[in-house]
């Protein structure tokens, strides 16, 4: 153990967290920061749901508490680790993964990493978007947190503001022992994770974010690969899966805006579906558009943002053979409510869900969450 | 005492920039100016708030302005940085010099970087008033827009210039 260089480290991440443009904490965190050495971080999400009219109680969970610790060798080597412990009791490693900086904006990267696509699988701490869960868009398509194994490059090229990233990774698992996936939320349950995953066929995962223009920032990210089976030799436990998402983030003072569209097609489903009796749709996709408004004036260390937030997305948007397109699984969102950033980096959080389907003469369902969250 | 003697050694080893540092410094700054060999004597400069190094820049024997070469907090490290003044002080480049940390990185973005030129002494720098905000790098942008805030008003030590 390293004391005294860690106990500065431990100090300097305090003060900082604690304060973050408190001069003094600023230049001890830069006096220590160019050593090497170990930074810690986290975020948190505490969450209450209650769903409307509906006999079951609500739920008040803990849903993640995620420990950040990054150790840098040198100025070239860092490696980066997220461990998340959900509802309290499972324990998941969210990212581990070195980064190698061969040149400026040219990093190699290797590990356990998140997968880039669109915009909340890669910024998902609880203080970087609106409302208490993540947009459904980003859990029944993108199956947000998305993680898998993999190496590529990642890196930024400052003359064309733009950052890009691609990666050869680990895909979704559609069979091992049985098959994974399946109507309602499509790729979610396939899902590896690094824990054990079978690797059978590469993946290939790529971004690129454009933020040349003033106060917009772009994303075009794109995802391509067989998904992953324990029996290669049987034909009918992979299907072909690729992904396409836009997004945009936009902030002009006290209005700030974001969408995002993904479009998803899978082949081979027929087979699948039929030989393990299961849904899986061959198409899916959907968007969201969200504005919100802050009502405290810039200059204020909080900041109280009002946003509302529509999403339309379907996990059966395209269904092969005979199955027939369910459309309970066609859903839209709409979402209002508040953000209160009692200071950068904690915040309180409020909003109204209704959640409807295109099912013909069904009634849309209220939902009413409070959150909590934290990151530092 | 321990502990103090570290800081101080530390805090030592910073002031010096490192030579590649210097030497893109030096690259950028003959750009901006359109000069090609321009030399750079470190000036003594006190402050309390910002960290780094302040440099007189020299064609021959002609002044042609300033340089400050500082360290800034990104997220969970640190980023360097130029800012180039002319010979009345007003900002006439901002440049991120290194920046380590893969998140934030977007204010190494040239367009967002011009928002500081032209900026004066008595100029209050707000981000989303007249600096814009980037979404998902807002330490690195209140981080950045702080330190040419800070330094702005260090200079302010500087009476007959």
């Amino acid at each position: 153990m390293k004391n005294i260089p860690t106990y500065i480290f431990l100090l300097a991440s305090f003060v900082y967290g604690q304060d973050q443009y408190n001069s003094a904490s600023t230049q001890l965190n830069n006096l220590l920061s160019t050593e090497k050495g170990l930074s810690i971080g986290g975020y948190g999400e505490i969450t209450y749901n209650n769903i409307e009219g509906s006999s079951t109680p609500a739920e008040i969970d803990v849903q993640r508490l995620v420990m950040l610790f990054a150790y840098k060798f040198d100025d070239r080597t860092s490696f980066v680790t997220e461990i998340e412990y959900e509802h309290v009791k499972e324990v998941y490693v969210e990212q581990a993964f070195i980064n190698y900086a061969v040149a400026d904006g040219v990093n190699l990267r290797g590990g356990l990493m998140l997968v880039p696509m669109g915009i909340i699988n890669e910024y998902h701490e609880p203080t970087t978007f609106n409302g208490v869960e993540r947009p459904s868009l980003d859990s029944k398509i993108v199956p947000t947190t998305w993680r898998e194994m993999g190496i590529g490059i990642s890196g930024r090229i400052n003359n064309a503001s733009i950052r890009y990233q691609a990666f050869l990774m680990n895909g979704f698992l559609s069979y091992g022992e049985s098959r994974k996936l399946r109507g309602s939320d499509g790729l979610r349950k396939g899902r590896q994770k690094g824990a054990e995953s079978v690797g059978s066929d590469a993946n290939f995962a790529g971004r690129i974010e454009y933020y040349g223009l003033p106060k917009l920032k772009l994303g075009v990210s794109y995802y391509a690969g067989n998904t992953q089976t324990t029996a290669p030799e049987m034909s009918n436990t992979q299907i072909g899966l690729s992904m396409f998402g836009l997004d945009y983030r936009y902030i002009n003072g006290r209005l700030s805006s974001r969408g995002q569209f993904i479009s998803a097609s899978l082949k081979d489903t027929e087979a699948y579906n039929l030989a393990g009796n299961k849904d899986l749709g061959s198409a899916m996709g959907g968007y969201y558009i969200e504005g919100a408004y802050n009502l405290l004036p810039l200059d204020s260390r909080q900041k109280l943002d009002l946003f509302l937030r529509y999403e339309d997305f379907n996990t059966h948007q395209k269904t092969a053979g005979a199955l027939i397109a369910n459309d309970a699984f066609h859903r839209n969102e709409t979402t209002f409510g508040l953000s209160y950033h009692l200071a950068s980096g904690a915040v309180f959080k409020a909003d109204y869900q209704s959640k409807g389907t295109a099912v013909e003469g069904s009634d849309a369902i209220g939902q009413f969450n409070i959150g909590l969250g934290v990151f530092f | 005492m321990r502990f103090f003697c570290i800081l101080v050694f530390i805090s030592f080893q910073l002031t010096a920039q490192s030579p590649r540092l210097l030497k893109k410094a030096t690259k950028l700054i003959e750009k901006t100016y359109a000069v090609d060999d321009i030399q750079l004597e470190y000036k003594e400069f006190q402050t309390n708030s910002v960290v780094g190094d302040f440099y007189k820049i020299f064609d021959s024997d002609l002044l042609l302005g300033y340089a400050f070469i500082g360290t800034a907090p990104s997220k969970t490290d640190t980023f360097e940085y130029l800012v180039v003044f002319d010979s009345s002080l007003i900002i006439k480049k901002v440049n991120v010099l290194v920046y380590r940390e893969d998140y934030g990185g977007e204010i190494g973005s040239k367009r967002w970087l011009k928002q500081f030129v032209g900026k004066a002494r008595s100029t209050e720098l707000t981000v989303g008033k007249n600096i814009a905000a980037i979404s998902g790098a807002t330490i690195s942008v209140y981080s950045m827009t702080n330190a040419v805030n800070q330094l702005l008003n260090e200079m302010n030590q500087f009476e007959n210039i």
